[in-house]
């Protein structure tokens, strides 16, 4: 039998994954906690714990045969150089802009500017806030930063961020807004193209079992 | 910024013992086995005329290569990205006489951009073309060389991955898209994407068609793919019907003569879409998430170089058939 290695993203999307794999009899046989490689119930598979930005590059490089990432870590990643057959339906969430509550960035999208200036946004996804507003012809000077982006409108370093948004309650406790939503994100499972073609039918049988579990939610 | 003198440029690489004298034995080994195959041995300039260099390459080659100004006469220049085109402007002007070309090269190219992140810009390729044999004899001989080549280079475990560009072709020619809107189906369909492409369908209201391209993202897997696609996907199209008798004859010559390799047929692979237009293929070893080699059919190229012929070839990286094989 084929066996296959899955890896997983740490932090909430591993905690919507298990009782997933659980109902699969696929649940990791090891301490998730501590172990980064950790063997499931099932002989043949084995799982990678790892940070879900990690999640494409191990894939891509064919160290893990499949993961679970979120859209918004494939979204930053780009290129084609993944399958992704299946939204998961889990971690769900959305990525958008937001801005200070009354501030003057705080309108309709698409009002034109008076700025004399361009625009400062600070995210975590350099990426696709540069083609989201190369999209629309606009140019941004982009802040990289790795977390509480919420701080950075307030104290002014920039003017708008992008960031995920779950609930909303961070940016109203911090005076934010959301103005715009930039996509629905929610967990992808990725494949490895050369494992796709080499181990063909172990895959197959693992992402039918995944559907089937979705089309039961 | 601080970069010692005796550091390379990234991506460039320098074969040193004793991979270069393996490099060089593995060298000896398939260049004598093509010679042996009939297929005379081209030595084409590192550095062309940048319009002679992306010729037939659908633009894709346009940004992988190095291009500068020559000082005299001011012509824009490239240094060569891939050999393909350079075989073909020789198979075409310098053996005008002959109505089968077959050529083989080994050489050095270089990219501006790794093919995977991190990965080498100065792979050492090698490949065998042949010209006008629009047959699938051509194809099956091409293939047969691409598995020999894996071989010679002590790659055990060989897997094949068939696929036909005229089917996609077909069912996206019946949706009559703007640019834009292919581009984007281009993408969903090589990330075998079905959230992306449900998505898509709503935004365009395009659902019919939509279902006919995720059940094409689904005909992947062993041979009998292709009796399913007969059942689902041929609807009296002519030109898919033809693709997959041409997949079945390939797969089924294929397995006689090669009963170790195993078959995968893919028909949503998309790889080189925008200058292939026939069989396509490549191989796959453990252990290395992508292809090895590649190669298929790209009829009609060397039409800007005053002849337009049947054609079809394979290439592989020389320093990675040396480092995933175990030829000593």
């Amino acid at each position: 039998m084929t066996s296959l290695t899955l890896a997983l993203s740490k932090g909430r999307i591993l905690e919507d994954c298990l009782p997933m794999l659980d109902r699969l009899g696929l649940a990791p046989a090891g301490d998730i906690d501590r172990l980064l490689r950790v063997p499931s119930r099932d002989p043949n598979l084995h799982f990678l714990i790892i940070r879900p930005t990690d999640v494409p590059t191990y894939v891509e490089h064919g160290a893990a045969d499949l993961g679970i990432v979120g859209k918004d870590v494939l979204m930053e990643h780009g290129g084609e150089a993944l399958y992704e057959p299946m939204d998961l339906d889990i971690a769900k969430c959305r990525l958008s802009i937001a801005v200070v509550k009354g501030s003057p960035f705080d309108r309709p999208p698409g009002t034109p500017t008076t700025l004399r200036r361009r625009v400062r946004v600070a995210t975590k996804y350099p990426e696709i806030t540069r083609r989201f507003f190369a999209a629309r012809g606009e140019q941004v000077e982009i802040i990289k930063l790795y977390g509480s982006m919420e701080l950075a409108p307030l104290v002014g370093l920039a003017d708008l961020i992008v960031d995920l948004v779950a609930t909303g309650n961070t940016l109203k406790a911090n005076g934010l807004v959301e103005t715009e939503i930039i996509c629905q994100v929610s967990s992808r499972v990725v494949v490895n193209k050369a494992s796709m073609k080499m181990k063909h039918a172990a895959l197959r049988d693992l992402l039918a079992r995944l559907q089937t579990l979705r089309a039961a939610a | 910024m601080a970069t010692k003198r005796w550091m390379l440029p990234d991506g460039m690489e320098e074969g040193l013992p004793p991979v270069s004298w393996q490099l060089e034995r593995l060298r000896r080994r398939l260049l004598d086995h093509y010679h042996d195959a009939g297929y005379e041995l081209i030595l084409p300039p590192l550095v062309e005329h940048l319009d002679s260099l992306l010729t037939g390459s659908g633009g894709d080659l346009e940004r992988q290569t190095f291009k500068f100004a020559d000082p005299q006469g001011g012509r824009m220049l490239g240094i060569r990205a891939d050999m393909t085109p350079q075989a073909a402007r020789i198979a075409v002007r310098r053996f005008a006489e002959s109505k089968v070309v077959r050529l083989c090269y080994l050489g050095t190219v270089l990219r501006t951009s790794p093919d995977s992140p991190g990965g080498p810009r100065s792979p050492r390729q090698v490949g065998c073309e042949l010209f006008g044999e629009p047959e699938l004899s051509g194809d099956l001989e091409v293939l047969r060389l691409m598995l020999r080549t894996l071989a010679l280079a002590g790659m055990a475990d060989v897997h094949l991955d068939l696929g036909h560009v005229s089917i996609y072709r077909a069912v996206i020619g019946r949706l009559n898209l703007e640019t834009d809107d292919e581009a984007a189906l281009f993408g969903i369909l090589q990330r075998k994407s079905h959230p992306d492409l449900a998505d898509f369908g709503r935004a365009r209201g395009l659902n019919g068609v939509i279902e006919t391209l995720g059940e094409l993202m689904d005909l992947n897997g062993d041979v009998t793919v292709l009796q399913r696609a007969r059942q689902t996907l041929v609807r009296g199209d002519a030109q898919i019907g033809a693709a997959l008798d041409t997949l079945e004859a390939a797969a089924a010559n294929l397995s006689k003569e090669f009963p170790n390799v195993p078959i995968h047929v893919d028909l949503a692979e998309l790889r080189g879409l925008r200058y292939h237009t026939g069989l396509v293929f490549a191989a796959f070893v453990p252990g290395y998430g992508r292809e090895i080699a590649r190669g298929g059919r790209y009829d009609g190229v060397g039409r800007e170089f005053g002849r337009a012929l049947p054609a079809t070839g394979f290439s592989a990286d020389m320093n990675e058939l040396l480092r995933l094989g175990s030829s000593e």
